[in-house]
């Protein structure tokens, strides 16, 4: 979908003309630097130094699940309340609120999966310097220390991480205004408690800054009516010299330092043809870190909603790869360390450290906190074909048969916003799409399923009954003074649903439902754009701080709009069908915990191969961080592909978890048929290499869903102790099995493959030539390579069966891909359900454990009360780095066959021939 | 008869159905003879008759595969018994979907597929037939329309000629007129020569100077002078009024008295012309003396009646040549070999799209004109600063009407 400008009409395209002079690339002006954004500047004004903040040990209080305690800013004596937390599985949260705010703070709710489960926290020792806590069994403590006031965790001698420890802790209390209202200030100062008393007389030495009651950017001014509320605290991790994570930027998988320039910048924004490696805000926001060296992971899951700047400095930032060696050879000097620095306009600190120590753990951790990966419907794990806009039924029609006529599956055809009455969501254009259960049906035929858009900007129209319902239930945002909130998008004025309310979640869901939202039905599917939320007409074209959802600002739920969104369109598809179907929703704008509803993609990027580079480290980065459902419009939104970068950018999405090709308005059609007929066998060809492998997909799905680990996942994670792995991010692994090196470079006659591992063995998924871990393999390739290795250990279960869509290839048989490393053992997992419902949550699948090991090859049940059947079985099991047998049995409960077999024995490869046992049972396949 | 036919087609299918080699059309039976072992048919692989059509893929051309969905490339021939037979991807073999209408790719699937072979193949004659029916009425109405056109180009051609002949003869009638003019305006110009010179065997007496000499000179004395002249002159436009003294002065040429030879030389001829002055009580005003005399009124009407008639061939004359060169136009026109689409000249067909009304005159002009009554032209005529074009899809039926639909018309901006 388009950035606003692009699809705006020509009242602003004299607006859009001087805006882009005619260059192409994203208008930095349009957006604030932290220099521009008040609270920024004053946060980051503060130095390392001597913090004021000092713990009042006497104020502590521990129970059973937590401990209080107060902290003073001696400079103006405004008073803290700290609490710690020892959560479930080695997570430690601390959260620092005003004692006594002026009203209260925004905490953020609804990301957090439940209220985390706590476990003891034990006192080790106190004295006036501070307090040790004990963090658990595993000699974990954190230390409190009062003056300045310090938290650091330690885990035997090492620190793993220290709060404040540069002493940037800021907290801008609540006041009132002093210039304009000397006469409240009276009555707070009789109401104040005994404790706040001298507080106040300090409190009027603070100066009044530009900024802390109303801020211009632009021609628009933002009041403030609440002053200045910002928070900021720094974390030092010692040993660390790679932090990742803080999604979304179009930068690097590892984060730079930022002291250069400015901070990394999280609010969620809609970025007119965004600009590559640098920190500028994106459409989405997770405020979660990763830190990591060869011992140990760790994260910082900062729960903020409201616009939020990261600032990185490193010790060893600026050293030379010789500077390093030199200090390694020297035995000397510091560790390094990287420091970060959290800031946030609003809200309060609750800050969950997860400590790790291995990535698996993070990630598991950082899920029992916000949720893991809505599992999806198998057929999203398919192609999607999308553009802006399909013009009518007939043209669904024919793009369809044009799938059929050149045999390339997909599952999914998408409508952007025209297909709507005028941009009424919920509503079909009278002419063009006049009959849309026709045209779905015509699709459920060939079990395909649609996407059509639903934005959260409503038409001001009241001849449209969504516009009419929301306005007379008093479910829009409001303006600061009262009135309904009103913007500038794609329908011209639009209001904006308040979607922090429950009740107003509920009745967006309710509109979903069959008898409401006409010429719906079950294979529609929906795609939340523009919600970030994105206002033409606002400042940074979104929504006004000072707009109220309820009695909270707009400044304070910002990056939460759009997590909102999403949640009540996804509970919409998930009631429309009774509780039974698995809903799919792509969005654009995300925050932490949006993995539970569905899809996100990069958002409005370019036909550059920049861009497709780029597509890995920003997905990448969304993996480690709860995503796993993540891709890049293929081919690039905006501009034309070169013939060449469009068949790249399909082997490259390919292998990406949500591959889904998408165009601008304006630029020529690509579908895949219309480059001759070498690159649409191209096309064909990467597009069925991802089917052969959609088992693998829905098992690893599983898992995400399962446990939180992702989908695709950067090299270090599975390669935490080889430092080569830290900063990769032009290949990465698939589950643990997969590493693809996409071909990301115009002209390419090569790669150069780093393989991790030293005592691992990487098979070429094409060729089957084995290679050697631990080394930079430098691949030649062609047009049609798309290099792509297993891992020797490793089974994956595929279907070689490509048909017109995933759902026809429901019941085929598996081909069993088994590697063997040096050990010559291999394991892997299949998983299979009915692909589409939530019956898996009653246990309705079939989960099995390949394992290779002496020379047999069995499956057993790793769910045994598990109930599914399938009519799929095993048609083929190929053995890589196999040698040859004389016999081959296999043992089922019917008993005991011998089977055909061909060896290849230039490659080591064994194919079985049609073992033919079904893929649900118990079967042991030996070869002698 | 044809029932027969087809019944015993079907016993026959049925009789042979054990040994069928399923997904494979006839021409490729000899691949497919059953013998021990069936050779893949790119040569590449020898494998036991059993293993055709056993739900795996042991050859790499696909070929042992023909009726199942195990080989990735390969393809399935819907036999499709009374319509037409034709291959599909292997992959549509049992995925749920019926893409044979002999139902014979979902053998093995949940889908109950219907044989529609019959109903489709019936249709499809029903269809070639109608087409064949409409083929041959729009053979028929277009060599109607040739005939036509070729009558009507005959006849524009006829007409051409006939127009060029009535040219031709009025050319020459033109010359003649032209000629019968200027001897008419010789005529009238001669005789009035003659009136003024007094050729008393031309004129009437009245009219001789030293007649209306004598009339003016009222006292006989054998000159004019400023009192006579008022008595007996007046203004041609008021004859009421007696003219002044200095007028009179005038007439007589400054002096005061004038003779007859100076009055044939002067005022004679201001009175003969009778353009501004005029005998009192003179009966035949306007016409001065000129039209008292029957000889120069003659002539002067002679030469009246060939200016009107030359004015006359002259504009007959312009109205034939135009229409002339406009057929000459119409004719040069491109109406197709036979001249089928020449009934279409003249003719203009509207078409409502949305909001937007399309009106097409072919070989004239074509326009758009939205409910909000702008009117954009989209093409024709000439000379227009915007270059736009319309592509016009053309589609014979057996009715004359205008098309469903409208290309969005090309613009070049």
């Amino acid at each position: 979908m388009a950035t606003f400008t692009e699809r705006m009409g020509p009242v602003l395209l004299v607006w859009l003309a001087v805006c882009l002079g005619g260059t192409w690339a994203v208008d930095k002006g349009n957006f604030k630097t932290c220099e521009q954004s008040a609270f920024c500047k004053r946060q980051r004004a503060i130095k390392p130094g001597e913090s004021p903040y000092r713990a009042l040990l006497e104020t502590m209080e521990l129970t059973n699940t937590r401990l209080t305690l107060q902290l003073i800013n001696d400079n103006n004596k405004v008073r803290l309340l700290l609490e710690l937390y020892r959560l479930q599985g080695n997570i430690t949260r601390v959260k620092i609120n005003e004692l006594k705010p002026l009203k209260p703070r925004y905490e953020v709710p609804d990301v957090l999966i439940r209220e985390p489960p706590t476990e003891p926290l034990s006192l080790l020792s106190q004295d006036e310097n501070g307090v040790v806590l004990s963090l658990g069994p595993e000699s974990q403590r954190v230390i409190v220390s009062a003056r300045p006031f310090r938290l650091d965790i330690v885990e035997g001698r090492d620190v793993l991480m220290s709060l404040n420890s540069r002493g940037l802790l800021g907290f801008e209390h609540l006041r009132m205004r002093k210039d304009t209202q000397a006469e409240p200030e009276t009555d707070n100062k009789e109401g104040a408690d005994p404790a706040n008393q001298d507080e106040n007389t300090k409190e009027e030495e603070e100066k009044v800054e530009d900024g802390m009651w109303e801020e211009t950017f632009k021609s628009h001014t933002d009041s403030k009516p609440n002053g200045p509320s910002a928070v900021s605290l720094d974390f030092s991790l010692p040993g660390v010299e790679h932090v990742y994570g803080i999604p979304e930027h179009a930068d690097t998988l590892k984060l730079k330092t930022t002291d250069s320039g400015d901070p990394y910048r999280l609010y969620n924004l809609d970025v007119f043809q965004y600009e590559l490696y640098n920190p500028m805000a994106l459409y989405g926001a997770v405020p979660v870190m990763l830190a990591h060296n060869a011992q140990r992971t760790t994260g910082i899951f900062w729960l903020n909603a409201a616009e939020t700047w990261v600032d990185i400095s490193s010790n060893t930032a600026g050293k030379t790869v010789f500077g390093k060696m030199l200090d390694y050879v020297q035995g000397s000097s510091e560790t390094p360390q990287t420091d970060v620095r959290w800031i946030s306009e609003s809200g309060i600190i609750d800050v969950f450290l997860m400590l790790g120590p291995t990535p698996r753990e993070v990630f598991s951790q950082y899920a029992s906190l916000t949720g893991t990966q809505a599992f999806p419907p198998l057929a999203s794990l398919g192609y999607h074909q999308c553009r802006w806009n399909y013009n009518d039924q007939e043209d669904v029609r024919s793009v369809d048969a044009g799938f059929d006529e050149h045999d390339i599956p997909y599952d999914f055809i998408w409508l952007d916003i025209e297909h709507t009455d005028g941009k009424r969501y919920f509503t079909w254009d009278p002419h063009k799409f006049a009959s849309p259960k026709e045209m779905l049906q015509g699709l459920m035929d060939k079990k395909r399923k649609m996407v059509a858009i639903v934005d959260p900007h409503i038409k001001i129209d009241t001849n449209y009954k969504i516009h009419n319902e929301i306005s007379s239930r008093g479910f829009y945002v409001k303006n600061k003074d009262g009135g309904d909130y009103e913007g500038w998008c794609w329908p011209g004025s639009a209001g904006y649903p308040d979607f922090t309310r429950p009740d107003m979640r509920a009745w967006w869901a309710s509109q979903f439902a069959y008898d409401q939202y006409e010429g719906a039905m079950e294979n529609l599917y929906t795609w939340n754009d523009m919600n970030e939320p994105s206002v033409f007409n606002g400042p940074e074209v979104t929504m006004h701080k000072d707009a109220l959802h309820g009695a909270w600002e707009h400044r304070d739920v910002h990056n939460l709009y759009g997590l909102y969104v999403h949640m009540a369109t996804a509970q919409g598809l998930i009631e429309r069908s009774g509780g039974v179907e698995r809903p799919f929703v792509l969005t654009r704008a995300f925050f932490a915990g949006s993995q539970r509803y569905g899809a996100v993609w990069t958002g409005d990027n370019a036909a550059e191969w920049d861009h497709l580079k780029i597509s890995i480290p920003m997905c990448l980065s969304l993996s480690l961080v709860g995503i796993s459902f993540c891709g890049a419009d293929v081919g690039g939104f905006f501009k034309s592909p070169s013939t060449e970068l469009l068949v790249r950018w399909y082997q490259t999405g390919a292998y990406q978890p949500f591959f889904r090709a998408h165009a601008h308005l304006d630029t020529p059609r690509r579908e895949p048929w219309l480059f001759g007929p070498e690159n649409t066998a191209l096309i064909r060809e990467a597009v069925r290499q991802r089917y052969t492998f959609l088992p693998y997909w829905y098992q690893l799905f599983y898992l995400a869903y399962h446990t939180g680990e992702p989908v695709m996942r950067p090299l270090w994670v599975e390669y935490p102790q080889d430092p080569a792995t830290f900063a990769l991010d032009d290949e990465f692994l698939l589950g643990r099995d997969l590493l693809v090196h996409p071909v990301t470079e115009e002209g390419a006659r090569g790669v150069t493959a780093y393989l991790p591992g030293k005592d691992e063995v990487w098979f070429d998924i094409h060729t089957f030539q084995k290679h050697n871990g631990g080394q930079n393999l430098y691949i030649p390739v062609t047009m049609s390579s798309i290099p792509v290795f297993q891992r020797g250990g490793s089974i994956i279960p595929r279907k070689l069966r490509v048909r017109r869509s995933s759902t026809c290839m429901e019941d085929d048989p598996y081909t069993l891909y088994v590697a063997l490393n040096n050990q010559r053992t291999a394991e892997g997992e299949l998983y299979i359900d009915d692909g589409h419902t939530f019956n898996y949550e009653k246990k309705e699948f079939i989960h099995r454990r390949f394992s290779f090991s002496n020379n047999v090859l069995s499956s057993v049940n790793l769910e045994p009360e598990a109930q599914f059947t399938t009519k799929s079985w095993v048609e083929r099991i190929i053995i890589l780095g196999a040698s040859n047998p004389s016999t081959i049995t296999l043992r089922t409960a019917d008993g005991i066959n011998q089977l055909e077999f061909d060896f290849d024995a230039s490659m080591s490869v064994l194919t079985i021939r049609k073992p033919g046992m079904n893929a649900g049972a118990d079967w042991s396949v030996s070869l002698q | 008869m044809r029932f027969h036919v087809i019944a015993a087609a079907l016993l026959w299918a049925a009789f042979v159905e054990s040994r069928k080699i399923r997904g494979i059309s006839s021409s490729y039976k000899r691949f497919y003879r059953e013998r021990k072992s069936f050779l893949c048919i790119d040569g590449s692989k020898m494998i036991p008759f059993e293993q055709v059509n056993d739900d795996y893929c042991d050859c790499a051309d696909g070929s042992d595969e023909p009726g199942t969905s195990a080989c990735p490339r390969g393809r399935f021939y819907c036999t499709n018994l009374g319509f037409r037979p034709h291959y599909i991807p292997s992959s549509r073999v049992n995925d749920g979907i019926c893409d044979c209408c002999d139902a014979s790719d979902e053998y093995n699937s949940h889908v109950r597929c219907q044989n529609t072979c019959w109903n489709l193949g019936q249709k499809e004659r029903a269809y070639v037939e109608g087409q064949m029916k409409t083929l041959d009425e729009g053979l028929r109405l277009k060599q109607q329309l040739i005939e036509e056109g070729v009558l009507l180009w005959r006849e524009k051609q006829a007409q051409l000629r006939e127009l060029q002949r009535a040219a031709e003869d009025l050319q020459i009638k033109l010359e003649e007129h032209r000629r019968r003019k200027h001897e008419a305006d010789r005529l009238k110009e001669q005789t009035l020569k003659a009136l003024k010179a007094g050729d008393k065997g031309l004129r009437h007496q009245n009219s001789t100077v030293s007649h209306l000499f004598q009339l003016l000179d009222s006292n006989k004395d054998g000159s004019i002078s400023v009192d006579e002249i008022k008595a007996k002159v007046v203004l041609v436009h008021d004859e009421k009024r007696v003219l002044s003294e200095d007028e009179a002065l005038t007439l007589l040429g400054g002096g005061h008295q004038m003779d007859l030879s100076t009055f044939q030389n002067t005022l004679w001829d201001v009175l003969i012309q009778g353009h501004d002055y005029k005998i009192k009580d003179a009966h035949s005003a306007p016409g001065g003396l000129m039209s008292e005399d029957p000889h120069l009124k003659a002539a002067d009407r002679a030469a009246e009646w060939e200016a009107t008639d030359l004015k006359k061939v002259e504009e007959a004359y312009e109205t034939v040549n135009m229409e002339i060169s406009d057929l000459q136009r119409k004719l040069g026109i491109d109406y197709g070999t036979d001249w089928e689409y020449l009934f279409l000249n003249g003719q203009c067909y509207k078409l409502k799209v949305y909001e937007y009304m399309y009106t097409l005159c072919p070989f004239n002009m074509v326009s758009q004109k939205s409910s909000a009554g702008v009117e954009v032209s989209l093409g024709g005529g000439c000379g227009q600063d915007h270059q736009r074009t319309t592509t016009v899809r053309w589609c014979t039926r057996t009715e004359n009407r205008a098309g469903r639909e409208v290309l969005a018309p090309l613009q070049s901006l």
